[in-house]
């Protein structure tokens, strides 16, 4: 019953005037964002992070930290819908979770014929999945918020390891890609003064008369800022892959305008494929609660799983709706999903989570579980924002389809480069530093070398934003038991998660090992979101 | 891929390599420290540790594993696509700290319209102007977040 008072409470909050004009603007930006193919979720949220700086310390009426997350979190919901229009329309991926649409969602609009209801059932799974997995969220959130109240540096520091654990060893890369691009995150994080003894460190260069490299080396003392190499891996690096896919791109089109008969047919099926839509929510949930893996990998999970308990396993990729609902269920739970461990344990689900995260500790807020005591409105606030969203987004997806389809007509020449200007801005505006610009610029050009040689950027950014939080712990955790290791399994919580991580981490191995025995390749999937 | 594969493992783990010598002052810590405190070098010491550990056995994979036959890109046309993108932007980055953001936008997006949309004059002149101002009035008007302005400020107003 406290569940459903501080749910009605954050209804209270997130029905503002102010808190449901930012849902709007965020879901809208969110749809374009996931529609235009050169900028994800991700990058958009890491660009509109300075104007949730603004929004957050009340410039405007009524708006406050709660108004910020709930337009971030908007986005989210936006782009994680966005992303299936272009995929289904004009079979390109939108975002990288919609790619598993263009096995059954195109060919059901173009060889079928019937876009509207690839479309609607599309919008109708993602509603439910995000639904489903929004009540676990109100559900059990607060429980796994109380429990981790009582956590100590050890278990603390045993639930780092055993997110970074899931980023190397449930990856779908190699974990040596997995395991250098986390550390490295970690390395820029330690970047600049250390927190607990004040020592600088990885400054270069120091010693050398020049007044531009002091100024360099003063200016990096406050570390590498997480939210320009954000930016620069996932907005600019996008942008230049898009840029690649272009010179040598082809593209499909189909028009579509939705209507009521639409809808109707996709209720009909949705109830015909009820238990598979609500299991692989559920699902989608579970995996999605899991640091470094959003909606991306859970989008092929649901495929995979549609097609392993189909009658009708020959329709697959060719338009089986199973194969359009299975997916977008799960990947939308999985979006939700991401942002539990946040709120419950300050560890971010998703990159995008991990931007969102970003902001809260820029608002001055710790991510964690002491947001449900101490700041009990901007938790409810959000959660019930989840709902809203969802709703608002399903509703515009259904009357905008055309108007939303149309923004794929903005030509190249306008549209990229205006990409670049806003990710510009994004970096410089939030500590008014060139600094951050060059740190997106050289970012981004890494980033797509890196994304080109299939290093996964997931674990970098999760770790980045991690980086502290893992050093103080594990340092707390040194001194507290005087040097002795075995205190990092002082506890049995602590031992367990410990234990779950040397498990997670020795998957891939497992699975090297399975696949040398049935003597066929290891499946690779796209990179996460 | 082999060649690019190895060379970007090899890139990283000199990067680590770097990153472990600035820290090499965890080999030997300072006498009087409190029992357990590892001091400020240990953690970026094994985190470079951690990179280099693998980014070499990437590398080593990659030198030891069937790699695909094509190149990194797809065609010429994909590397063109590119450096058309890539070269601007950097020339935009580097204008930034003269031209401020407004000129910097203007000459960016125009240049832009002009020589890879091929558009009209005109066309490429409202994309210069138009953009910039859009940006003004939501940023600066809406949002109030300042944007740099070029050498030539305060003689003319951007």
């Amino acid at each position: 019953m406290e569940v459903l008072g501080n749910l009605f409470g954050g209804f209270a909050t997130a029905l503002q005037p102010v808190n449901i004009a930012f849902l709007f603007i965020g879901v809208t930006l969110g749809l374009v964002i996931g529609v235009l193919p050169g900028l994800g979720g991700t990058s958009g949220v890491a660009i509109l992070l300075p104007i949730s700086v603004v929004i957050a310390r009340g410039d405007i009426a009524g708006a406050n930290a709660t108004t910020a997350v709930i337009l971030l979190a908007g986005i989210y919901w936006g782009a994680l819908f966005g992303g299936v229009i272009t995929s289904i329309l004009f079979n390109i991926p939108g975002e990288p979770w919609s790619v598993v649409l263009l096995f059954d969602g195109f060919p059901l609009a173009k060889r079928r014929g019937k876009p509207g209801l690839a479309l609607t059932s599309s919008f109708l799974a993602s509603f439910v999945g995000a639904f489903i997995a929004t009540l676990l969220f109100t559900f059990f959130a607060q429980f796994v918020a109380e429990k981790a109240l009582s956590f100590g540096p050890a278990e603390l520091f045993a639930v780092f390891v055993l997110s970074f654990a899931t980023l190397v060893g449930l990856g779908a890369e190699s974990p040596f890609k997995a395991l250098a691009m986390l550390a490295t995150g970690l390395l820029l994080a330690a970047v600049g003064f250390d927190t607990i003894s004040g020592s600088q460190r990885l400054i270069p260069l120091v010693g050398v008369e020049n007044d531009a490299l002091r100024s360099f080396q003063i200016n990096l003392l406050s570390g590498i800022g997480f939210v320009p190499v954000t930016i620069g891996l996932f907005g600019i690096g996008e942008i230049l892959a898009s840029a690649e896919e272009q010179g040598i791109g082809y593209m499909e089109k189909i028009s579509a305008r939705l209507g009521f008969s639409d809808l109707l047919e996709a209720l009909a099926a949705l109830r015909q494929r009820i238990r598979l839509v609500v299991s692989n929510s559920i699902i989608g949930f579970l995996f999605g609660v899991l640091p470094g893996h959003g909606a991306t990998a859970a989008s092929f999970l649901g495929y995979g799983l549609a097609r392993q308990y189909a009658k009708n396993k020959q329709d697959f990729g060719k338009g089986e709706i199973s194969g359009i609902m299975g997916p977008q269920a799960t990947a939308d739970a999985a979006g939700v999903a991401s942002l539990v461990p946040m709120v419950t344990l300050g560890v971010p689900g998703s990159p995008t989570s991990a931007v969102i995260m970003a902001g809260l500790f820029v608002w001055g807020l710790q991510p964690g579980p002491l947001l449900f005591t101490e700041h009990k409105d901007f938790v409810w606030g959000l959660i019930a924002s989840i709902y809203l969203g969802h709703l608002l987004t399903f509703v515009i997806c259904l009357l905008a389809v055309p108007l939303l389809a149309m923004i794929m007509r903005v030509p190249y020449a306008i549209i990229t480069p205006f990409i670049v200007v806003i990710s510009v801005i994004g970096s410089y505006s939030l500590n008014n530093s060139m600094l951050d610009v060059t740190w997106t610029i050289l970012f981004g050009l890494v980033g797509y070398w890196l994304r080109k040689m299939h290093y996964p950027l997931a674990p970098l950014v999760v770790a980045l934003v991690l980086g502290d939080s893992t050093e103080r712990e594990l340092r707390k955790s040194l001194i507290a038991g005087s040097g002795n290791l075995g205190f990092f399994f002082s506890t049995p919580l602590a031992s367990l998660l410990m234990f779950l991580a040397v498990v997670v981490i020795l998957i891939p191995i497992v699975r090297v090992v399975i696949a040398r025995v049935r003597r066929t390749p290891v499946p690779v999937a796209p990179d996460a979101d | 891929m082999r060649p690019y594969q190895v060379g970007t493992a090899a890139a990283i783990v000199l990067i680590a390599a770097v990153a472990m010598f600035d820290s090499r002052r965890v080999l030997s810590p300072a006498p009087g420290t409190a029992p357990g405190d590892v001091g400020s070098a240990w953690y970026p010491f094994w985190a470079a540790a951690v990179v280099a550990f693998g980014a070499a056995v990437a590398g080593y994979q990659a030198l030891t594993r069937p790699q695909p036959k094509e190149g990194v890109f797809a065609g010429a046309g994909s590397v063109a696509a590119v450096a058309k993108l890539v070269i601007p932007m950097l020339l935009y980055a580097v204008s930034f700290a003269w031209l401020g953001f407004y000129l910097a936008t203007g000459v960016y997006m125009g240049f832009f319209a002009a020589y890879i949309g091929r558009y009209k004059p005109w066309w490429s002149l409202a994309s210069a102007v138009l953009t910039p101002l859009a940006i003004f009035l939501l940023f600066e008007v809406g949002f109030r977040l300042i944007l740099p302005r070029s050498i030539f400020y305060p003689g003319i107003p951007f």
